[in-house]
C-alpha cells in the first residue's frame, strides 16, 4: 500500500504542521495545518475530557461551624485545582488493591482553621496541608498563581467558627467530572471568514458589519467579492487556545492529549493483534470468557466471532445472535485475516 | 477492576456520583456488590474477596464484530469510544486506498458504544483495513507530537533571545 494517510487531498506530502503563536504559564495558541477536522476535532475532545489529573474527591469531615454547609465545602473543595505533575505514577483507586484509599491512589490534605480574633477569617487553599506519603512533592498540592500567594478562597469564618477536615484527592479524567479537567477553556476555529458557510451567522442587515472579525481573520484569504462557493474545499488550518487550569502547564496538556489518543489507539492494536499467530485453538494468555473451554458449540450458539481469527475471546457481553456468519468457522486453522 | 471503594467515614463529597466511564458491562452485578460490599465493610475487613478475584481476572474485550460480517464487508463495536475516536478512525480508514467504504455511528446515545463499517476491495480484509487505521492514527499522533514538541521548543528559544 503505497500512500500517505497523512497528505491532504491536494496531495501536498507536507504532513501536518504546527506553529505556536503564543505560549506562556497560562495557555498555548497554536495553528495546525494540512491535518484533517476529524482528527483535530479528537485531539480538541480528548484534551477536554480524558487527561488524568487528580481532584479532591472525598472529604471527610470533623468539625464545621462555619455558615456554609458539608456538602457545599466539599463541592468548593473538589474544584480547587491541584498540582497533577507525577499523576501517571497514581493509580486510580478503582484499580488499586488497598480497600479504601491508599498512597499509591490518592493524597491526604488537612485543613484545619479556627477564627481566634476579632474578625472574619478568610480559609483559602493555601491553608490545605498535604500529609502522609507522596509519589513528589508536587503532586496534589493546590496551584497557587496569585500575587498574594493565598490561592482560592474557600470560605469565610466568623470569630468562634471552626472548619476542620480532611480531603483525599483522587486520580479522574474529566469525562466522570469537570473537576479533574485540566484546562479551563480550549478554544478551537477555523475558516475565520466563513467561506465553508459551517456557520449561519445571525444578522440584523449585514453580518459583516455586526459580527466582529475573528482574531485569526488576517492569517487566512479574505474572500473575493463574489467569489463562487467551493463545493469541494474542506478545513485545513485549525486555530488551538490552550487554557489550563493550572494543573498541568499548557502545553503538557497538548503532548498529554495526543498521550491519551494513543494510548486508546495502542488499546485497540493490541485486542486486535494479540494471540495472533498461535494455533487455531487459541493457546494463549489473553483474556478469554468462561464458556470458552467448551468451545466447539458453546461459541457458535452466540454467533459472534472476535475480529481476530482466533479462539478463546468470544464476547463475553453478547448475547444470543443467529449463526456464526461465515460458512467456514474462522476458528477452523482458517483465518481470514 | 475492582469493585468501587465504599466510603463508609465520607461525610460528603463533591457530587459526582456516576460509574467510572471506563467501567460499564456489569452495571447490575457492580450494583450489588457494591451492597454487599457496605455490609461487609461494617463489620470488619471482607469486602467479599471472591468478587474481587473473579472481576480481576476478567479483561473486558473492546472491540467485536457484528453478525452479518464478511472478510471485506464487517462492522466492528467499540465498546466505551465515541466521536473522539470514531471520526478520526474513519477519515484515515477512508484514506487507505483498498478501503471501498467507511463509516462510524454512535447507534444510542445512552449506550457507551461506537460502531465502525469498512467494507474493501479484495486484496484485503475489514480487520486488516481497521487494524492499519490504527497504526496510521498511531502514526499520525507521533508526527503531531514531534511538530508540536519542536514548534514549542523553537518558540521559547525565541522568546528567550
Ligand atoms: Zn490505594
Amino acid at each position: 500500500m503505497d500512500y500517505d494517510p497523512m497528505a491532504m487531498d491536494d496531495a501536498e506530502s507536507l504532513g501536518p504542521v504546527v506553529k505556536i503563536s503564543q505560549a506562556d504559564s497560562v495557555r498555548v495558541k497554536f495553528e495546525l495545518s494540512n491535518a484533517d477536522l476529524a482528527f483535530a476535532n479528537s485531539l480538541r475532545r480528548v484534551m477536554l475530557g480524558e487527561i488524568p489529573t487528580v481532584a479532591i474527591d472525598l472529604v471527610e469531615i470533623e468539625a464545621n461551624s462555619s455558615v456554609l454547609a458539608d456538602e457545599f465545602i466539599a463541592h468548593r473543595l473538589g474544584l480547587i485545582p491541584l498540582n497533577a505533575d507525577g499523576v501517571e505514577s497514581l493509580l486510580y483507586s478503582r484499580e488499586c488493591d488497598c480497600d479504601e484509599y491508599c498512597e499509591h491512589c490518592s493524597i491526604t490534605l488537612n485543613l484545619h482553621a479556627k477564627c481566634v480574633g476579632d474578625e472574619n477569617m478568610h480559609v483559602y487553599a493555601r491553608d490545605m496541608v498535604p500529609s502522609g506519603d507522596r509519589i513528589n512533592q508536587t503532586l496534589g498540592t493546590p496551584v497557587i498563581v496569585d500575587p498574594e500567594g493565598n490561592g482560592p478562597l474557600i470560605l469565610k469564618l466568623r470569630p468562634g467558627q471552626e472548619i476542620k477536615l480532611q480531603c483525599i484527592a483522587k486520580k479522574g479524567i474529566a469525562k466522570e467530572h469537570a473537576k479533574w479537567a485540566p484546562s479551563a477553556a480550549i478554544g478551537f476555529e477555523y475558516d475565520p471568514h466563513n467561506k465553508l458557510h459551517h456557520l449561519d451567522l445571525w444578522y440584523e442587515t449585514d453580518p459583516k458589519a455586526e459580527w466582529p472579525p475573528s482574531e485569526y481573520a488576517d492569517w487566512e484569504e479574505p474572500p473575493q467579492e463574489d467569489e463562487p462557493f467551493d463545493y469541494d474545499a474542506v478545513p485545513n488550518r485549525f486555530y488551538f487556545n490552550v487554557e489550563t487550569a493550572g494543573n498541568l502547564p499548557a502545553d503538557a496538556i497538548v503532548t498529554e492529549g495526543i498521550k491519551v489518543l494513543q494510548q486508546k489507539l495502542a488499546g485497540m492494536i493490541h485486542e486486535l493483534t494479540e494471540g495472533e499467530g498461535d494455533g487455531a485453538n487459541g493457546d494463549y494468555n489473553g483474556p478469554r470468557s468462561p464458556e470458552y473451554n467448551n468451545a466447539g458449540d458453546g461459541w457458535q450458539d452466540q454467533g459472534y466471532t472476535t475480529p481476530y481469527g482466533n479462539g478463546g475471546a468470544q464476547s463475553s457481553w453478547g448475547g444470543a445472535g443467529g449463526a456464526t456468519p461465515y460458512g467456514q468457522t474462522p476458528y477452523g486453522g482458517q483465518t481470514w485475516s | 477492576m475492582a469493585p468501587r471503594s465504599t466510603r463508609k467515614k465520607a461525610v460528603e463529597e463533591a457530587p459526582m456520583e456516576e460509574e467510572p466511564t471506563s467501567h460499564q458491562p456489569t452495571a447490575e452485578d457492580e450494583d450489588a456488590s457494591m451492597a454487599d460490599a457496605d455490609v461487609d465493610q461494617e463489620d470488619g475487613e471482607e469486602a467479599n474477596p471472591e468478587d474481587e478475584e473473579e472481576e480481576e481476572d476478567e479483561e473486558v474485550q473492546r472491540v467485536r464484530i457484528l453478525p452479518g460480517s464478511t472478510p471485506t464487508a464487517a462492522s466492528f463495536e467499540f465498546l466505551e469510544e465515541g466521536h473522539t475516536l470514531g471520526n478520526a478512525l474513519r477519515y484515515i480508514v477512508m484514506q487507505n486506498p483498498d478501503v471501498e467504504f467507511c463509516a462510524y455511528a454512535i447507534p444510542h446515545p445512552s449506550e457507551a458504544k461506537m460502531n465502525v463499517r469498512i467494507q474493501t476491495y479484495e486484496g484485503t480484509t475489514a480487520i486488516q483495513a481497521l487494524e492499519k487505521g490504527l497504526r496510521d492514527l498511531q502514526e499520525l499522533c507521533d508526527v503531531v507530537t514531534d511538530k508540536f514538541t519542536v514548534a514549542r521548543d523553537e518558540f521559547s528559544n525565541r522568546m528567550a533571545a
